[in-house]
């Protein structure tokens, strides 16, 4: 680890500035992804501004209905709020599938979001990776990919966000709130991660100076029908190899909104709308959703080792409009 | 006997680790030390043609740079397993050759880790690499060399009686199945790490980890050139070994020599990513059993091959088909082994070398035939049982294997079982019962204890042997109160270092049967000394005469009884598994373990010694498997967030009960190991349970979602 400047922002205008005017310095906060990073050389930044004391930690009732969350919440108080676990049972459920709890203690919101994606050939350095020097090629394309990307990637990077977190923010039309030097600005949500095309060492569109502050959650009706359905290697501290956030509002015989994302098959949460939109109007039939699943997956191009992601995610993405169908709960 | 040992007793040193005050290896402070830092390879196979010294030397706070150029001399130990041994028989650095990805090539040394660790990831090497050959498929076999001797593994090329290829030709019922286990790497939670301590040129003390106190003085010695007591090797705690720990690693030796270069105490510790290629895993099998029974199912010809792998610059041979002519009798047994090198680290013994991943093949073979004979897979074990070892002789001292498994049955339910496939359901979930049987030699080694009785009426007994988690301290604690007349409390117990007596290998479970008999030993001799009857009478004659202590050494040796007898740990696991099929969710949720361990001496750590098995077991059904990157040779695990083990919430309620006599054809005190047999049979039990649950037979572990759907 090189040396770096430790210093802590006194206001979020402060860490703007800070950020906006070293480009090599980076913002911490829970640091449960930045520090691992730091240790293993991936990133060598000049500064660490520490926004962890700034004052983001609210979660509160929006006018409309919604709710806004700071972006310093830690990942146990927003999967832990009576409101959340009330009114977005879904994020509650996939904040809880995630990490561990000693994780999610120190973890913020924002830093969740912020997490890099996930590949053991970025993490470890005797590798080649796109990410960490653009231009040296991707080993994982090749090679051992069984956990690696089907939908979205480019033949620069196949690596996965791995936020369950992130996954359900997606299905829910969350926006993200950025404060920059030119203000601030809302970003959808499915618009705040990447693809990786010839850029694979940008996840994000954060700008230079810009800090998230904080997670606008709109009020909508099929929140409440969320269901959150992962399927990992070990019951507890795994990433997803396949997740989906599903949720469906029913109305009579008639699917009147769908909503899905998935997890662990794309650089970014990956929103499925073109099975969104097949749904409406449709009933709620396996069919249906079998039909909904095909349709998420049809541009799917798994690698050598992760073919079973594909079929996977199909018998995951039925499963969780099932239950979601059924009201919703645990999956 | 009887008042302690059977008893439960919790750790005497659990306090101390839950409160962080037990001090492992890399926890020594010691005034004016220095850190030192490894620099791994990032080519598997090749030549260094330079690495920039100068450019690393100019970092700040370097003090040192070793390498290939300027390794310190070290002599090649004797190597004979029993007053020297290396993991690795290369010594580090001691040449330009890359033999596999993340060897050492170097060490930085710094006045702080973090500076260290900055000047060995900066440092320009240049290499020129040559193709690498990891995966197994394309490597070339040869018939495994012989390694530790006939007596003690089986790993020599084949093996045969009667006429396999005849006898099976005419079999009723024959079965082929071929198996594979992936490479699993040890992962104890301490890291390998030490300190090593010079006073001047010809004296050392290295705070080590180690599972085999006095072999690592000794080997220490012999590489450095020195008398064996001007080593001290200090090893009070070992954070897990399973099989690891036991002997100087490159990085150990590495590290004694540049702090002999140095005269400062210099610490290095392996990371979590460094361990991957340089302190051992358990190789890859590939297995082919082939069975030939009778209608009734009694088997007329076994045949149990293996194909494993090892390192460029190490023979170590998973003994697979060690357990083959231990568990069912046959006239016609065929057993081979063969050897692949790639450029991959060396392995080494983890956990039931050799064979967890053997039990794994032939107990899975073994419900195969049970379904195609339509037998129940209990009975088919009870039929075909060995009263002694087919390959070495020598009928078995105890054997209570059918009591494991009637007593297993009965626990865990087995006559409701439904016979068919996919016929258990709970809601939409498969329910699948699996069993399978557990065997592990008993080993005995030499060993000997000291007991001081104290004016302050205690007991202090010294030993050099260790606790790496399996509650030695306890265990030697029990049997010196046992023998003492004394309360377990009054009794302190030191273990851990070369200036003690010299207390054995904590490895192959043997330690108890080791270590116990000489405590005893040891225990009589000092109430001898003391001409008393028992510890309260000594304590009363210290008092009367104002002497300081009564001190006694006691040694106890295995004996002629080997000739005679083959000793031998059974047991049965029964476990019930859950399958949601259409989402690939798989869960254990139940399991029944049965063990014949001889006498046991804390029925408490026994258990959890076999409950840690069955966990370790799990995690080699389930998850664990290390992959390397075909092109460049690297593991592409490198931390135990990618590399699974058992989370809590994998792992079911076990129930753990011991059936079985006291072995006293094996030591006096009767008792046999509990570390490893915890662990035979768990992955098959687990795949036979998926079969019943799934009718899917999984021939490979682990058995990961992907295998499932």
């Amino acid at each position: 680890m090189n040396n770096f400047i430790y210093a802590r922002a006194s206001s979020v205008q402060d860490a703007i500035a800070r950020t906006a005017e070293d480009p090599t310095a980076t913002v911490i906060a829970g640091g449960t992804n930045l520090v691992d990073r730091l240790k293993v050389f991936l990133e060598e930044p000049s500064q660490l501004i520490d926004i962890s004391r700034l004052q983001m930690q609210q979660i509160e009732r929006l006018p409309d209905g919604g709710l806004q969350i700071g972006a310093l919440v830690t990942n146990t108080a927003l999967a832990d709020h009576a409101d959340i676990r009330r009114d977005y049972p879904l994020l509650a459920r996939a904040i809880l599938r995630g990490a561990s709890q000693q994780i999610r203690n120190m973890a913020t919101v924002g830093g969740n979001i912020m997490q890099r994606t996930r590949c053991p050939y970025y993490y470890d350095t005797a590798f080649a990776c796109n990410k960490r020097q653009p231009g040296v090629g991707c080993p994982a394309i090749d090679g051992v990919n069984r956990l690696h990307a089907i939908l979205g990637a480019s033949d620069q990077c196949v690596a996965v966000h791995p936020s369950d977190m992130c996954v359900a923010l997606a299905a829910l039309d969350a926006i993200v709130e950025v404060a920059g030097t030119q203000g601030q600005r809302q970003i959808p949500f499915v618009d705040f991660h990447r693809l990786p095309g010839d850029t694979p060492q940008r996840d994000t569109n954060l700008e230079l100076g810009e800090l998230i502050t904080r997670i606008i959650l709109p009020p909508v009706a099929y929140a409440r029908s969320g269901v959150y359905l992962k399927l990992r290697d070990r019951a507890s501290y795994a990433f997803a190899l396949v997740s989906a956030a599903a949720a469906l509002n029913v109305s009579g015989e008639e699917i009147r909104t769908a909503r899905l994302a998935l997890g662990g098959v794309a650089h970014k949460p990956w929103r499925a709308t073109i099975a969104e939109q097949f749904l409406i109007g449709q009933p709620a039939t396996s069919s249906v959703f079998e039909k909904a699943a095909n349709l998420a997956l049809q541009e799917a191009v798994p690698l050598s080792g992760n073919q079973y992601k594909v079929d996977l995610a199909r018998r995951l993405i039925r499963r969780a409009f099932a239950v979601s169908a059924n009201s919703g709960g645990m999956a | 006997m009887n008042q302690i040992i059977g008893t439960s007793v919790s750790r005497k040193d659990g306090r101390a680790k839950v409160t962080g005050t037990a001090t492992y290896g890399a926890e020594h402070q010691l005034p004016d030390l220095v850190h030192g830092y490894l620099i791994t390879a990032k080519i598997a196979n090749g030549r260094i043609l330079n690495i920039d010294t100068q450019a690393i030397e100019r970092s700040p706070g370097v003090m040192a740079v070793f390498t290939h150029e300027n390794m310190p001399r070290v002599f090649t130990p004797t190597n004979d397993w029993a007053n020297s041994q290396i993991y690795e028989t290369r010594l580090p650095l001691a040449d330009d050759r890359v033999h596999y990805g993340g060897q050492i090539i170097g060490l930085v040394v710094a006045d702080t880790l973090e500076r260290a660790r900055d000047a060995a990831h900066s440092a320009a090497i240049e290499y020129q690499e040559e193709p690498v050959l990891v995966t197994a498929e394309n490597a070339t076999y040869e018939d495994s060399p012989p390694w530790f001797g006939e007596d003690f593994q089986f790993q020599e090329g084949t093996f045969e009686t009667g006429d396999f290829a005849v006898a099976a030709a005419d079999a009723p019922t024959t079965l082929e199945a071929t198996y594979n286990t992936e490479t699993e790497l040890n992962s104890p939670m301490e890291p390998h790490a030490l300190v090593a301590h010079w006073q001047g040129n010809d004296s050392v003390t290295v705070y080590e980890p180690t599972q085999w106190v006095r072999v690592s003085q000794g080997t220490y010695a012999e590489l450095f050139g020195l008398p064996t007591e001007r080593v001290r090797v200090v090893s009070p705690y070992v954070g897990g070994a399973f099989g690891a720990k036991a002997f100087p690693w490159p990085h150990g030796i590495l590290c004694v020599a540049a702090a002999r270069e140095l005269q400062r105490p210099l610490k290095v510790v392996v990371s979590r990513r460094q361990m991957t290629a340089n302190t051992g895993h358990r190789s890859q099998t590939e297995q082919t059993v082939r069975l030939a029974a009778n209608t009734d199912g009694q088997l007329i010809a076994l045949e149990h091959t293996a194909r494993t792998c090892t390192s460029p610059v190490e023979v170590f041979s998973e003994p697979c088909t060690a357990v083959t002519p231990v568990m069912y009798a046959t006239p016609n047994l065929r057993l081979g082994q063969e050897l692949a090198v790639l450029n991959v680290g060396t392995p080494t013994f983890m956990r039931a070398p050799g064979e967890a991943p053997g039990m794994f093949a032939l107990e899975s073979a073994m419900d195969e035939l049970a379904w195609e004979l339509g037998l129940d897979p209990v009975e088919l074990r009870l039929r075909n049982e060995t009263q002694e070892h087919q390959r070495r002789g020598g009928v078995f001292s105890t054997k209570n294997f059918a009591a494991c498994l009637s007593t297993g049955a009965e626990q865990f339910g087995w006559s409701q079982r439904q016979m068919q496939p996919r016929s258990q359901q709970q809601g939409d979930r498969l329910v699948g019962w699996g069993m399978a049987a557990a065997t592990f030699p008993g080993y005995r080694g030499a060993a000997m204890a000291k007991v001081r009785l104290l004016p302050d009426e205690t007991a202090h007994v010294l030993t050099s042997a260790n606790d790496m988690g399996t509650g030695a301290y306890t265990m030697v604690a029990m049997t010196a109160a046992e023998n003492l007349g004394l309360p377990v409390e009054q009794v302190r117990v030191e273990i851990g270092d070369s200036i003690m007596p010299d207390g054995g290998l904590a490895g192959g479970s043997q330690m108890t049967a080791t270590l116990a008999p000489a405590v005893m030993n040891a225990c009589q001799a000092v109430l001898e000394t003391a001409n008393a009857e028992n510890a309260q009478q000594a304590f009363a004659s210290l008092q009367e005469s104002g002497r300081a202590a009564y001190e006694a050494t006691g040694s106890a040796a295995p004996g002629e009884e080997g000739t005679e007898f083959t000793f031998q740990s059974w047991g049965a696991h029964f476990c019930e598994v859950t399958v949601d099929e259409d989402i690939a969710r798989l869960q254990i949720t139940r399991w029944v373990s049965v063990m014949d361990i001889g006498r046991v001496l804390n029925a408490k750590t026994a258990a959890s010694q076999i409950r840690g098995g069955v966990i370790m077991g799990i995690g080699s059904a389930l998850m664990e498997e290390c992959h390397f990157d075909p092109a460049s040779g690297h593991p592409v695990v490198y931390d135990l967030a990618t590399y699974h083990v058992p989370a809590h919430a994998d792992i079911p309620r076990i129930e753990v009960t011991f059936v079985g006599e006291p072995d006293l054809n094996f030591n006096p005190m009767g008792v046999r190991g509990a570390g490893e047999i915890g662990i035979m049979g768990v992955a098959p039990a687990v795949a036979n349970a998926v079969y019943h649950a799934t009718g899917k037979r999984i021939r490979s572990l682990p058995i990961i979602p992907d295998k499932i759907i």
